[in-house]
């Protein structure tokens, strides 16, 4: 058990029962919109006292502002959102995913993209705490889902002041931003377990999170043919909206993922036919104004443009003057979405009647931040 | 009476002491700095500044600095030549 001396701070309200503790929580602006629970200290240290990190220990560190969360806060915030105190373990491995500092939240947390974080756990805590992997996943429905994403978004209100027209700037924003978490149907995966795709034991688990934009339903019920079904896909990730170089997230239906697996189709073949046919030609992107005149100025984007054109990549660099224009020899650019097949990353959940499986792009029009897998400590 | 603990950061545990630097009192010949914070456009907002402050300053060295990524800070190595090297320091997000 943890002494309440032990926590960094001990400041906070006084009130006098607890609907008062609740509407206090909202005039202090602690809350995302709906009611938190009051983070009261005997509740704040049985959570803190279920992870393995002492109350000081930063578990993320954003540079660009130079805030540490540390576990104290984090379980506060956990509490707040409704977090049984067995959750603590994902939240804190979650936190330091997100921290990690290839992912860059500063940018995913404040840009007008509006970004959710999405958390997809692995592993056999999956079962022990009641993730659902099943039927509705990423709706509402079950608390461990429901909790454990809302406490990332708490910590980015409360602690990064990542909150609408302060830090947050997100021109629209969508509801993944409250929560945005789900367990893999590991065992209806063709292919195993996304964490041990990703280097970790079976019997670890595990948090992966990325950055997302609102998800796109791929609806398939009438074909069981794997190319059939994922021209449906391609088609999706190669919409004009979301085209960029950045990452994917598929979450297979069930339904979806076995006609994959009775075709005998592997993850890195399936990896490679969506990147192969997830593309727009070069004229399609300066049709839809999606050729900035800056891009011609950065290498990267460049890079993304032409690194599959017929003639390769051009060695005095696009004129940007041509941004907007379509030339000869634009048509048959193919510009995929992401930079290799490894920028999709496929996972397996819902229920097991219906041919709805989803696509995510990622924050950003440009790169985006990466994957980040870390250990759930037992 | 139920106290319920602040989920903020207001009072962090180690409050950290910054000190605004000196602010140089002429521009005139002054080596200054642009750090385009890695959108599109903030080096091409940045240069029209520095031409501005070229025609009515007479400011001298440009040094230019652009992060390749808006998420992430502005690497150590880039703020120490910035500091070694500039009076005063301009940055701007262009997007």
């Amino acid at each position: 058990m943890i002494d309440a001396q032990e926590l960094t701070s001990r400041e906070g309200i006084d009130v006098a029962d607890p609907w008062g503790a609740i509407e206090a929580c909202y005039a202090e602006g602690w809350t995302d919109g709906l009611p938190v629970v009051p983070p009261t200290e005997p509740l704040v240290c049985a959570m803190l006292a279920a992870g393995p990190w002492k109350a000081d220990e930063v578990l993320l560190h954003e540079p660009v502002r130079g805030r540490s969360v540390t576990a104290d806060k984090a379980a506060i915030n956990a509490v707040m959102a409704g977090c049984l105190p067995a959750y603590f373990p994902v939240v804190g491995a979650a936190l330091q995913a997100i921290g990690d500092a290839s992912f860059m939240l500063h940018g995913p947390a404040t840009s007008t993209g509006g970004a959710a974080l999405m958390v997809i756990v692995n592993g056999p805590i999956r079962e022990r705490l009641g993730l659902n992997a099943k039927t509705n996943l990423l709706g509402p429905g079950y608390r461990a889902n429901a909790t454990i994403g809302r406490s990332l978004r708490l910590v980015l209100l409360n602690c990064l002041d990542c909150r609408p027209g302060v830090l947050d700037k997100s021109t629209q924003g969508w509801p993944g931003k409250y929560s945005l978490c789900f367990a893999e149907d590991e065992a209806s995966s063709p292919w195993g377990p996304l964490h041990v795709s990703r280097g970790f034991a079976a019997g670890q688990s595990t948090v992966t999170v990325f950055a997302a934009e609102s998800g796109h339903n791929v609806l398939s019920h009438g074909t069981a043919d794997p190319e059939q079904l994922l021209t449906c896909f391609a088609d999706a990730m190669a919409g004009l909206g979301s085209l960029s170089p950045g990452r994917t997230v598929i979450v297979l239906a069930p339904e979806h993922a076995g006609h994959l697996h009775r075709a005998g189709w592997a993850r890195g073949r399936t990896q490679q036919w969506l990147y192969d046919h997830a593309w727009r030609s070069l004229a399609d992107l300066k049709r839809g104004g999606k050729v900035e005149p800056a891009f011609y100025t950065n290498p990267g984007l460049v890079d993304w443009l032409y690194r599959d054109a017929p003639r390769g990549r051009p060695t005095l660099g696009p004129n940007p003057a041509d941004a907007g224009h379509v030339l000869d020899g634009d048509e048959a650019i193919r510009v995929h979405r992401g930079l290799d097949p490894d920028d999709i990353l496929l996972t397996v959940g819902g229920g097991d009647a219906g041919g709805h499986s989803a696509f995510f792009p990622s924050w950003s029009r440009g790169r985006s931040v990466p994957f980040v897998t870390k250990e759930v400590p037992v | 009476m139920i106290r319920i603990l602040d989920p903020t950061l207001r009072s962090p545990a180690t409050p950290v002491a910054l000190s605004r630097a000196p602010r140089p009192r002429r521009l005139a010949g002054a080596t200054i700095g642009l750090l385009a914070n890695g959108k599109s456009n903030g080096m091409a907002l940045l240069e029209q500044v520095a031409t501005r402050l070229r025609e009515r300053h007479q400011i001298g060295d440009v040094v230019r600095v652009a992060k390749t990524n808006a998420s992430a800070p502005v690497n150590e190595s880039d703020t120490e030549a910035l500091a070694a090297r500039c009076v005063a320091v301009i940055t701007a997000i262009g997007d």
